[in-house]
């Protein structure tokens, strides 16, 4: 069998080995690499906090995004193998989104560098000792008085303060600075309101929601809480569900999540808004009273100026304004990345003042968290500057990536270049540090001590959860002893002999601020818990500020006379580009186009029609400020007269996976300021076909049901009476009449039973639980959360892009996306997301034509797969009806794993060799593992003590699973939905997954 | 027409009946291997007798791998009767067994030096190892599959007292290790799991 | 009504040297033949070697088409082997007397045809090296196969009538072997006096002979029915839309005579003119087979329309899908491939003209073994690219492997049939000879 266990699986057997050497670091994993372990390296000294073969779980917070949600990060034998969220922290709730996971990816990616690197004469690297590192930029530093700058990409905190002591000490500047910053909803903020921060927003209480372009369930603001918050209000339970419309000229995953989407003419959001605001405050009137004072600044935007601007009917207009102010509390969002055109900032005022005329300020609109995302572009730009002037000799740039997340148009390299010393913190080298004189690798957040404070009233920590894979080095540590040398007020700032103790020492002093009898315990229950949440995050009333009047909407301009808008459009997958290296990030379909490991340019079928251009055919953009080569994606949702083109490609460094893997839309835009924050959307640009090809390489087959009743959906009016979808579809006139006679029924009936006869035999005749589950449309939002969870838990390969184009991806839960509608002009067009993965069936197809029992029934229900017994006739992927099998064509675990990334892998699954067929087990490992607990603590097992990976991660909830058996489970509970459904019922196949049918409001829909 | 005239007038000539017996005789001769074929069950002991000083020069008359330090579980486990799980710490609580670390072993040989030259001989590798951070590579003796999994802990649990001795046979009485059970083939399991009437599942071990 | 056999002025000697002439020391074009397959057949085998190397992933499959070029040619080739059994065993026992010339071809062709399919199942199957596990044996996991799968019934069926189609083939070499044993000398003689079994001719031995030829002829006449049957429900009892159809038995069997009695004439066309044997092998003979060919292909023709029209009335979206897609889908050339080359060419042979003339004849059996290679390819290959989920719709592309693959089946085919038409009478004598009048004195009548 040694084909299974390929020469990088890492189970327990290898673990220990592992861990016995465990300081060596990845010189030591690096070596046994035989299938069988032929020696067995015990401790030098027994760890414990960690018993082989028993997972210990470390709590910690994500720094993929500024949300900074908290991680549990689940160790075995002393390897981190999977983040899964932390269920007391007040952002994620114990979900996590797909990026997230990936961190772990970022931790064990095989592009680290193994030390401190700097540049020689000849402009190559070279490795260099530590100390040697740090001595080189003290001197450095020494010469360098008061002509020091630092630029940091991390989210405040302990770290933060530090790093500001040790620049003041330097007579320095330190710049904060997050890619996606949100300025314009800040300055908004600040504008009309006089809070220089972020609001935070109650998805959960909104009754009626409305997006301008704000892209809440993929990288705006914070999404997975905001996923969670959607789920609860937009999610049906009995009541009517908040009706969600998105305004903006594309459709992205949050876009299709609403129950409708205004197109909009591109840059126009903001009039549409204040139009709104303007019907709210003349007709029915539940603003606050200084509100009035706006009257004479909205009294301008009617609807019917708005109508022709916006490009949308005037009764339209009116149904939203009216919709928007009846529903209460409404909730009004702007300001996503997507929709960052020159008037970004007149549209979140304009978003701000319409929450205000709603009276949803203080309710569903809530300030006084404090949350910022860096000084913002302005202060790049002001740095920048300085770089021109050669005010700074020494430049140290921290957890940012300025030279590939910056427009090119704006010489930020050759600017940076004149820096006389820079030195970069990057793990991977990436733009910034290939343009860096020294390189001090950091340790990855998992590697490291260290806390994060998101906003007011979450403060949370990090801990080494295991020994640094690569020899980096804590950037606090860097800066600690670095003060230490230069001596003078630096010296007075490194408080610590080492970041740890300087850490404690704050946390010391917080645990005296919140006078905690014991500093010590206070320390251990923070790292216990993952640190300090605070029950309710503050909320401060505010009242609008003169400045409220300066609000006003003409439309964006744009640069260039190209015929179409451009939209960089930011994706939930690569983000702000920091994914573009984590091949589960790149493998992930895009939750929107469906597309992996490169990028596109959406077309809307018109404009394809127009530029005669079909899908992969290369189409060159031209902008003013630059040209990139993007293939076709034809693409019904997005506006005719705009491209969008995903953020987050096109890195010319930053490790195998990521360098030049696409190209960087950002090349097309101009840097220059649209008043303190850079306009994502802000040129016309021309398109040229080119004639040459690529495929894209989309996972999807068919995007139209044919009817076949995969995605179920009915109306929110329906569901609310309780109907069942059969009697929703008689109601609607239009259910499959039945034919069959009493008799052929019974007949029918009959043999249904007898089908399952074997069921009645053997083991299959006592008594088992039977493992079922219940996935629910109207929470699901197709974000793949699930998707790259089962990546995480069950050793899934990456299959790289050329396998994708021949439909060979290994995704055991993949969401399929469906189109409804949109075909005619007027017609509504609605996507629908079923995730779909094995249904498990009683009466599986699969089972009997394996001719050597590797597939069977378990007695407890599931669809059983043996690995290591199956020989690869693939008829049972053939007649699988839901085509759920996944076949091992090649050795894909021999590649997708390379050092380190094979530490990753989860040692309570086999990792497949080729030849074999895989799927969905329903995470068998882990009720075998909740089996084992329950039988060697002689109880039953607990509803809930543990549930799939999928149903773990999903911020939607959308996910449940447990005993079908038991009476009183959850899963029991939701599968009694009058929504509920199996997919092709027809077959008589049996699922054990009931898929309760998508609810939305189908009145009005633009 | 026909000239030549074969010796036998039978239609079946000898050639043919050698080519039976032989086709036969081998085809009876394989099936009976297949039907007798049993794993390997649990032979009896190395009649070795069980002396106090052994060096490990005598470790060649033994069955079973040398080890780097002739570590005789006779003495330990044997006349000392130290619990198993003394050492394999984790095999009680957790489906691996867990290799005691270093430390376990100093714990008793900072002051347990040995009585006579041979073991103080193995004793001294052992400190020596302590001193210079270097981890003992044993070499390992049962192994199971990966596409295996099989907890420990379930199986004490269930087993009781001779647990361990169900596989791993009677360590008490070997002055080194070697396979008694092939653990490593499917069959040694299914058979105790069938003796025992116990769950026959595939996904019980293999996911 | 065997006139034509009867006005053949042939004596038994004639028929013996002729025959027994073929197994002649071969000529350059034996050696050219010979080595082009050998040469197909290395090519297989490297392919072979590569895919066990690396994997399957090199073919073509594209989920969720898992089957493809392999199990196509898989029953392409049990099909082939049907044609042989049908003319020597059931027209045997029908007494029709045009097979005798024909029937040791086919035969022969025959047991190639099932050896080269078997090879297959090892082929296709994504472990190549632990195929035997679909074989039933006792073993201390106390794991048996699943004889519920058709996978495993496919076993059985293929192996038996490979051991039955073998055993008449040697059986009613016996005879004929001897009388070669009479006519070579040295080691030749010990080799075919072994496999002569002592023949010596006697009457006894005659009626041994013959009743066991009969009982054979038996005993093999229900495997023409049964092993395609149990091949059909290799795709029958899977529910793909396309695959899962009571007619596929009955069907099967037709396209797998069909293509067999194509692939005879592919073989006997070029044969007769390389071993001289025109005044055997005659225009009766073609013209015999031409009828047969005639009357599977409208078996056939019945089946594919009743295909479509069962599709359209059953009401299932599913079915309807994959038929229309069959027809005027992404694969709609492999499609009407099957249909044109199948139903409609074999409409050509209702004129005697075309069915006696031996170019147009081969050209059409060319255009059926095409043809029928494609029914399966469609039947297998469209069926499983567009079935209940269309989001996992996809469309399969052959790759140089699988036509590798391919063109080592042919090899691994051509070689054993050259090789044997060399070393074996090509022609069984006896039957011949049974035809011709006992030869009378001169000037009789």
């Amino acid at each position: 069998m040694s084909d299974q266990t390929p020469d990088n699986k890492l189970d327990r057997r290898r673990f220990l080995t592992v861990v016995g050497a465990t300081g060596a670091g990845a010189a030591a994993l690096s070596g046994c690499t035989t299938d069988r372990v032929q020696k067995l390296i015990p401790y030098m000294v027994g760890n414990e906090d960690q018993i082989p073969g028993i997972a210990t779980y470390y709590a910690s917070s994500c720094t993929e995004c500024a949300a900074a949600c908290g991680l549990h990060v689940r160790t075995r034998e002393g390897r981190a193998v999977k983040l899964e969220g932390n269920p007391v922290h007040p952002v994620n709730r114990g979900t996590i989104c797909s990026r997230g996971q990936a961190g772990l990816q970022g931790l064990y990616n095989p592009d680290r560098i193994a030390g401190p690197m700097a540049r020689q004469a000849d402009g190559t690297f070279k490795q260099i000792e530590w100390t040697e590192a740090i001595t080189l930029l003290v001197t450095k530093l020494k010469a360098a008085p008061g002509r020091v700058a630092v630029l940091s990409g991390q989210a405040p905190g302990t770290f933060d303060t530090l790093l500001e002591g040790w620049t003041r000490a330097q007579q320095g500047t330190l710049t904060r600075w997050e890619p996606f910053g949100h300025e314009p909803l800040r300055l908004a903020s600040q504008r009309v309101f006089g809070r220089d921060e972020l609001p935070l927003h109650d998805f959960a209480a909104a009754k009626h929601i409305v997006s301008f372009g704000a892209d809440f369930l993929e990288t705006w603001h914070t999404p997975v809480e905001q996923q969670r918050g959607f789920a609860q209000s937009h999610g049906f339970t009995q009541g009517p569900t908040a009706k969600t419309v998105y305004v903006s000229p594309r459709m992205d995953l949050t876009g299709m999540n609403a129950d409708a989407w205004v197109r909009v003419t591109p840059g126009t959001e903001a009039i549409l808004a204040l139009t709104m605001a303007n019907i709210i405050l003349s007709e029915r009137n539940r603003a606050p009273a200084d509100a009035n004072g706006l009257r004479g600044m909205l009294g301008g935007y009617t609807a019917e100026k708005a109508a022709q601007q916006v490009g949308v009917t005037v009764d339209k207009i009116r149904q939203l304004a009216r919709e928007f102010a009846s529903a209460q509390p409404s909730l009004a969002v702007a300001g996503g990345v997507g929709t960052q055109h020159r008037e970004a900032l007149e549209l979140c005022a304009a978003v701000h003042l319409l929450n205000y005329v709603a009276g949803n300020v203080g309710t569903t609109v809530k300030f006084g968290a404090g949350v910022t995302r860096g000084d913002g572009y302005a202060a790049i730009e002001r740095l920048f500057g300085r770089f021109d002037k050669g005010e700074v000799a020494v430049l140290l740039v921290h957890d940012a990536n300025p030279l590939y997340a910056l427009p090119k148009s704006g010489q930020f390299a050759e600017r940076f270049a004149k820096v006389g010393f820079k030195v970069s913190t990057a793990a991977v080298m990436d733009e910034t540090a290939m343009a860096s004189d020294l390189v001090l690798p950091s340790l990855h957040p998992l590697e490291r001590w260290d806390d994060i404070r998101p906003r007011a009233g979450v403060l949370g920590l990090m801990q080494p959860v295991m020994e640094p894979v690569f020899a980096g080095r804590h950037t606090g540590d860097v800066l600690l002893q670095t003060g230490k040398q230069l001596g003078g007020t630096a010296a007075s700032v490194a408080t610590a002999t080492d970041y740890k103790t300087y850490l404690q020492n704050a946390w010391a002093l917080e645990a005296k601020r919140r006078r905690a009898a014991d500093a010590v315990q206070f320390w251990r229950d923070a790292l216990q818990r993952g640190g300090l949440f605070d029950v309710a995050s503050p909320s401060a009333p505010v009242r609008l500020s003169a400045t409220a009047q300066l609000t006003k909407a003409v439309g964006a301009t744009f640069d260039g006379d190209g015929a179409y808008t451009l939209i960089a459009a930011p994706t939930l997958t690569m983000s702000d580009g920091r994914g573009a290296n984590r091949p589960w990030l790149l493998e992930l379909s895009d939750p929107v186009t469906k597309i992996t490991w490169w990028h596109w340019a959406e077309v809307h079928p018109e404009t394809a029609k127009e530029l005669d251009v079909r899908e992969g055919e290369i189409l060159e953009l031209t902008t003013p400020h630059g040209t990139i080569k993007a293939p076709v994606y034809i693409y019904p949702g997005i506006h005719p007269g705009a491209i969008a083109v995903p953020l987050g490609w096109g890195h010319t460094a930053y490790g195998r996976y990521a360098q030049d893997r696409g190209a960087n839309v950002l090349d097309l835009l101009g840097a220059q300021d649209g008043n303190g924050f850079l306009p994502y959307q802000s040129t016309k640009v021309s398109a040229r076909p080119t004639g040459e090809y690529r495929q894209v390489g989309k996972t999807e087959g068919n995007n139209r049901q044919l009817g076949r009743g995969i995605a179920e959906m009915m109306p929110v009016e329906a569901a609310v009476k309780g109907l069942s979808l059969r009697q929703f579809y008689e109601q609607e006139g239009h259910a499959e009449h039945e034919v069959n006679t009493e008799r052929e029924q019974g007949a029918i009936e009959g043999f249904r039973e007898s089908q399952l006869e074997q069921r009645k035999r053997g083991g299959y005749a006592e008594e088992h639980p039977q493992w079922g589950m219940t996935v629910d449309l109207s929470r699901c939002t197709g974000c793949s959360a699930c998707v790259t969870a089962c990546y995480a838990e069950n050793n899934l390969p990456t299959v790289g892009e050329e396998e994708i184009y021949r439909g060979r991806e290994m995704t055991w839960i993949r969401i399929e996306r469906f189109w409804e509608g949109g075909e005619r002009e007027g017609e509504p067009l609605e996507a629908r997301f079923v995730p779909m993965m094995c249904q498990h069936c009683d009466n599986a197809p699969c089972e009997p034509v394996c001719p050597v029992y590797a597939a069977y029934h378990t007695v407890d229900g599931l669809n059983g797969q043996v690995y290591n017994r199956c020989v690869g006739t693939r008829y049972c992927g053939n007649n699988c009806p839901y085509k759920v099998r996944y076949f091992n064509w090649y050795a894909y675990n021999k590649k997708a794993f390379p050092e380190p990334l094979n530490l990753q892998l989860n040692p309570d699954v086999t990792v497949r060799g080729r030849g074999v067929m895989e799927k969905c087990t329903m995470c068998v490992h882990r009720i075998r593992g909740a089996q084992h607990t329950a039988k060697l603590e002689d109880r039953a097992l607990v509803d809930g003590e543990f549930t799939t990976a999928c149903a773990q991660a999903c911020p939607s909830g959308a996910i449940t699973f447990g005993n079908v058996k038991d009476p009183a489970s959850k899963v029991v509970a939701a599968a009694r939905s009058p929504r509920g459904y199996h997919v092709f019922e027809e077959l008589n196949v049996r699922p054990a997954v009931t898929y309760l049918a998508k609810v939305r409001h189908t009145e009005g829909q633009s | 027409m026909f000239t030549a005239v074969p010796k036998s007038t039978s239609l079946f000539g000898d050639q043919m009946r050698k080519l039976v017996l032989l086709g036969g005789g081998a085809l009876v001769a394989i099936i009976a291997a297949v039907v007798l074929w049993r794993p390997s069950s649990a032979q009896t002991q190395d009649p070795v007798t069980v002396a106090r000083t052994l060096t490990a020069a005598d470790t060649a008359a033994f069955r079973g791998p040398t080890q780097p330090i002739l570590f005789r579980h006779d003495l330990h486990a044997g006349q000392f009767k130290m619990q198993c799980q003394y050492c394999h710490y984790s095999a009680n609580v957790s489906s691996e067994p867990g290799i005691p670390s270093m430390q376990t072993c100093m714990g008793c040989h900072l002051v347990i030096a040995g009585t006579d030259s041979t073991n103080q001989a193995e004793i001294t590798k052992l400190r020596n190892a302590w001193r210079d951070r270097k981890p003992i590579e044993w070499n390992r003796i049962h192994f199971l599959a990966r596409h295996v999994h099989f907890p420990h802990d379930r199986h004490i649990k269930a087993l009781g007292a001779t647990a361990c001795a169900t596989c791993h046979g009677d360590v008490t009485r070997m002055p080194q290790v070697f396979k008694v059970n092939n653990v490593t083939n499917m069959g040694f399991c299914i058979t105790c799991h069938l003796e025992r009437g116990v769950n026959r599942d595939c996904t019980a071990c293999h996911y | 009504m065997a006139t034509t056999a009867h006005e053949s002025t042939q004596t038994h000697a004639d028929v013996t040297r002729d025959v027994i002439g073929t197994l002649s020391a071969p000529g350059k074009g034996y050696y050219i033949l010979l080595a082009s397959v050998s040469t197909a057949l290395l090519i297989g085998i490297i392919t072979f070697i590569i895919l066990l190397k690396d994997g399957l992933g090199h073919a073509g499959y594209n989920p969720p088409v898992m089957w493809s070029v392999f199990i196509t040619t898989f029953v392409f080739w049990v099909g082939i082997g049907h044609a042989g059994t049908l003319i020597s065993a059931i027209l045997y026992l029908f007494r029709s007397p045009w097979r005798t010339v024909v029937y040791r071809a086919t035969e022969a062709m025959t047991v190639f045809a099932v050896m080269t399919a078997a090879l297959f199942p090892i082929v296709h199957i994504g472990r190549q090296w632990i195929f035997y596990w679909l074989l039933p044996y006792p073993n201390a996991r106390f794991l048996w196969p699943n004889f519920k799968s058709p996978l495993v019934w496919d076993v059985f069926a293929i192996s038996t009538y490979f051991t039955v189609s073998t055993t008449f083939l040697v059986f009613g070499l016996i005879p004929d072997v001897a009388a070669v044993r009479d006519h070579v000398t040295g080691w030749r003689k010990k080799v075919y006096g072994m496999l002569a079994l002592g023949w010596k001719g006697t009457d006894e031995q005659w009626r041994h002979y013959s009743r066991a030829y009969l009982y054979l002829a038996a005993l093999a006449t229900p495997l023409v029915l049964s092993v395609h049957s149990v091949v059909s429900w290799d795709f029958a009892m899977g529910i793909i839309p396309g695959w899962h159809g009571t007619i596929f038995a009955p069907y099967f069997v037709a396209g797998a005579i069909y293509s067999g009695v194509g692939m005879v004439l592919t073989l006997l066309i070029p044969l007769r003119k390389a071993l001289k044997l025109e005044h055997m092998i005659t225009d009766y003979h073609f013209d015999n087979l031409g009828k047969l060919t005639l009357f599977v292909g409208c078996v056939l023709f019945y089946a594919y329309g009743m295909e479509y029209f069962v599709a359209w009335y059953s009401g299932n979206t599913f079915e309807q899908t994959t038929f229309w897609r069959r027809a005027f889908g992404p694969m709609w050339w492999a499609g009407w491939a099957m249909i044109i080359n199948n139903a409609f060419v074999s409409q050509l042979l209702w004129s005697k003209r075309i069915r006696t003339n031996l170019t147009a004849l081969f050209v059409i059996s060319i255009f059926i073994n095409i043809g029928m290679w494609f029914e399966r390819y469609v039947i297998i290959v469209s069926s499983l690219g567009n079935d209940f989920d269309p989001w996992a719709w996809g469309v399969m592309t052959p790759t140089m492997y699988d036509w590798g693959i391919l063109l080592g089946s042919f090899g691994w085919f051509g070689l054993w049939f050259t090789l044997f038409f060399k070393h074996f009478p090509i022609v069984a004598i006896q039957e011949v000879k049974e035809m011709i009048p006992m030869p009378r004195r001169k000037g009789a009548h």
